[in-house]
């Protein structure tokens, strides 16, 4: 058994494990979708059976403190991650104003198999948001108003935006970049109820000049939708995206038929008639969960931290040498190692 | 190419960066004459350094004047050096020469590798020089408190790494028996070789912390502790070569000039991820769209 663990504990793994790592590393820049998660997993694998035999078997490393707290923080960030990826969820959702968050609505949803977070108990209402622009449309500052249940009954306002997720239930809603404006509508069909719902239009200023979309209505033929916005926009100044202060005349076209209705306007289409309530906005989120975030830093700390206590217990009682004074005696300064390590504990 | 807006832009923090790299060449100068001028005496002799006390007060000269090209820069942009590479390059240049002089002055062995460190910084000043010091945007994922830290402890990585680099190349300078005569005064290269390893487990402390502090920052930013961008994989690539050159140099019996190398190549590679990457790779870390 001793013999077994001294052989998995031998550097050179240590050393080999480190370059299967780095060819891991190399392999996943930029995670292409081929690079099997074994490229990083199994360095990682061969590299913790090495540090935990170690552990057990050299007192080089388990006879100082700091040293072993370091490599043991290093086995510990590998695990977190891992249940990290396992327990993790990630995904993008476009909030209209004034909507209710409903996570049937997300999208590109990627979880682990181990997911387990409460998503259903999360309650939060779209406000209005605002974004600031440098000249040259540099974006900066978002400012995102949300709603959310103050746990007395009434609603509390949150402003989130670029650094400042909104967390709830430990998933963390960031703002991102893709946001715009949406045209409010109500179906009123021939027969039947009427539908109110809204069209997103691409993302703005990013397609200033491309904000279309098209729908077909239940029962009715495909209608094609531009949105004339005037938002204020000036590329060469400062300026605020503030969908509050925007107007928006919606041009629709369905077969021969062109229209352009001003909010509040309805014209006829074949099936039934279509009102433009009014313009609004989305404010496109990107959702992240980790249960694993506070321990994964707690643990890279507490790694760091013995890493520098070993630093100070190996050098505290060693001052740095003199110039000329070794030289001129001829004589060679005591180190606490040998280079190659042969030193004493 | 200029555009009108900058045209007519005053710079005003350029005279304050050109007199801190006069200052740091000057602080070059004194530190190759001072060598060159105790050549001859005989091994291990007194020899005169006086000109130890001018290097210095000249690096620090240099530091202040930059300080105050980084400050006027800050003012008159209304944010801190850290988006383009102009910026990046001055911030560099003062925080390495910073810490480089506080090294040259509370350890004075360290005094004759300015021969070495300083041309090295001469690679950012000769650089800085040939940029357009054009103004940046301030992106606005960078006003959180974790871009300091992860700043901070990166410049401190790099000093660390910039000084143990200097004794690597006294140590492989040595081999070449011309120039072996000029740092006899220095101690041996075991020695050398001991203080070198030294800073670099103080770098890998420094890089660690960089590591964690830019995950918390990026987990704030963008949503993700980490996503192997192309600083993300440049930079853990960059310290696990460090470990594993630390495990190495414990592991086997690696000849002191190849261990000099090594650390050589770990700056070199810190350098180009620091002033490589992010400039190869534009989207994630300048967040701006
Ligand atoms: C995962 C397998 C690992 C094992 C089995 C291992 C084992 C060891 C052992 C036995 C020592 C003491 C060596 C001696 O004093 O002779 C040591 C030192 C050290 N290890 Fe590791 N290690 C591992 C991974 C790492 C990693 C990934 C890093 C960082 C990138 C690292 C950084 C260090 C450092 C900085 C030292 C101290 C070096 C010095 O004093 O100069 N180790 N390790």
């Amino acid at each position: 058994m001793t013999a077994l663990l001294r052989r998995l504990s031998s550097t050179r793994f240590t050393l080999l494990g480190m370059a299967l790592l780095a060819v891991g590393a190399a392999l996943s820049y930029d995670n292409p979708v081929d690079t099997p998660v074994w490229a990083l997993v199994a360095p990682m694998a061969l590299l913790a059976v090495n540090l935990l035999a170690a552990v057990m078997s050299n007192a080089r490393i388990n006879r100082r403190p700091g040293l072993l707290i370091f490599h043991l923080s290093l086995l510990g960030i590998v695990i977190l991650a891992a249940i990290g990826r396992l327990t993790h969820m990630e995904a993008h959702i476009e909030m209209v104003e004034g909507s209710t968050f409903d996570p049937a609505e997300l999208m590109n949803v990627r979880k682990g198999p181990w997911h387990r977070g409460e998503l259903e108990k999360v309650v939060f209402v779209q406000g209005p948001f605002t974004v600031d622009y440098g000249p040259g449309m540099m974006r900066g500052p978002t400012r995102s108003h949300v709603l959310v249940p103050d746990g007395q009954g009434g609603w509390e306002r949150r402003v989130v935006g670029d650094d400042t997720p909104l967390v709830l239930e430990g998933y963390r809603f960031y703002t991102t970049f893709n946001k715009g404006f949406a045209a409010v509508l109500t179906w009123i069909p021939e027969t039947g109820e009427p539908v109110t719902g809204t069209i997103h239009m691409p993302s703005y200023p990013l397609f200033d000049f491309r904000q279309a979309n098209r729908w077909t209505p239940p029962g009715g033929e495909e209608v094609k939708f531009w949105l004339q916005l005037e938002t204020g926009l000036k590329a060469d100044q400062a300026w605020t995206l503030d969908p509050s202060k925007a107007h928006g005349i919606l041009v629709l076209r369905s077969g021969e038929q062109r229209e352009e209705l001003l909010p509040g306007q309805a014209t006829a289409l074949p099936g039934g008639v279509l009102r433009y309530e009014g313009l609004s906005s989305w404010m496109g989120y990107k959702l992240f969960y980790d249960p694993t975030l506070q321990w994964l830093f707690l643990t890279a700390v507490i790694g760091v931290l013995g890493l520098a206590a070993y630093f100070w217990n190996k050098f505290a009682t060693h001052p740095w040498p003199q110039a000329g004074e070794v030289s001129r005696k001829g004589a060679e300064p005591e180190l606490e190692t040998a280079p190659w390590g042969g030193g004493k504990l | 190419m200029m555009n009108e807006m900058s045209e007519a832009t005053v710079f005003t923090e350029l005279p304050w960066l050109y007199t801190g790299l006069v200052a740091y060449a000057l602080a070059t100068l004194s530190a190759f004459y001072g060598l060159v001028r105790t050549r001859g005496g005989d091994a291990g002799a007194a020899v005169n350094r006086s000109h130890e006390s001018l290097v210095l007060a000249l690096l620090t000269g240099g530091v202040i004047l930059l300080t105050a090209s980084l400050a006027e820069r800050w003012l008159r942009l209304g944010h801190g050096p850290f988006v383009n590479l102009f910026e990046l390059l001055i911030s560099q240049l003062f925080s390495l020469g910073l810490i480089y002089a506080v090294a040259y002055w509370r350890l004075p062995v360290l005094r004759p590798t300015a021969v070495v460190v300083l041309p090295m910084l001469w690679v950012l000043g000769t650089w800085v020089l040939l940029l357009e010091p054009s103004d940046s945007h301030y992106p606005p994922t960078y006003y959180n408190e974790w871009l300091w830290a992860h700043v901070g402890f990166g410049k401190f990585f790099l000093a660390f790494c910039l000084i143990g680099s200097g004794l690597a190349g006294v140590i492989l300078l040595r081999r070449i028996p011309r120039v072996a005569p000029f740092f006899r005064h220095l101690p041996p290269d075991k020695v050398l070789d001991h203080m070198a390893w030294r800073f670099m487990l103080l770098a890998l402390i420094f890089d660690s912390l960089m590591l964690i502090a830019g995950a918390v920052w990026a987990q704030d930013a963008w949503g993700r502790y980490w996503a192997w961008d192309a600083l993300e994989t440049s930079s853990f690539l960059n310290w696990l070569f460090l470990g594993a050159a630390l495990h190495a140099r414990l592991s086997y019996r690696i000849p002191i000039h190849v261990g000099a190398l090594a650390i050589i190549g770990i700056f070199v590679f810190a350098f180009l991820t620091y002033f490589g990457t992010p400039f190869y790779s534009e989207a994630a870390h300048k967040g701006v769209i």
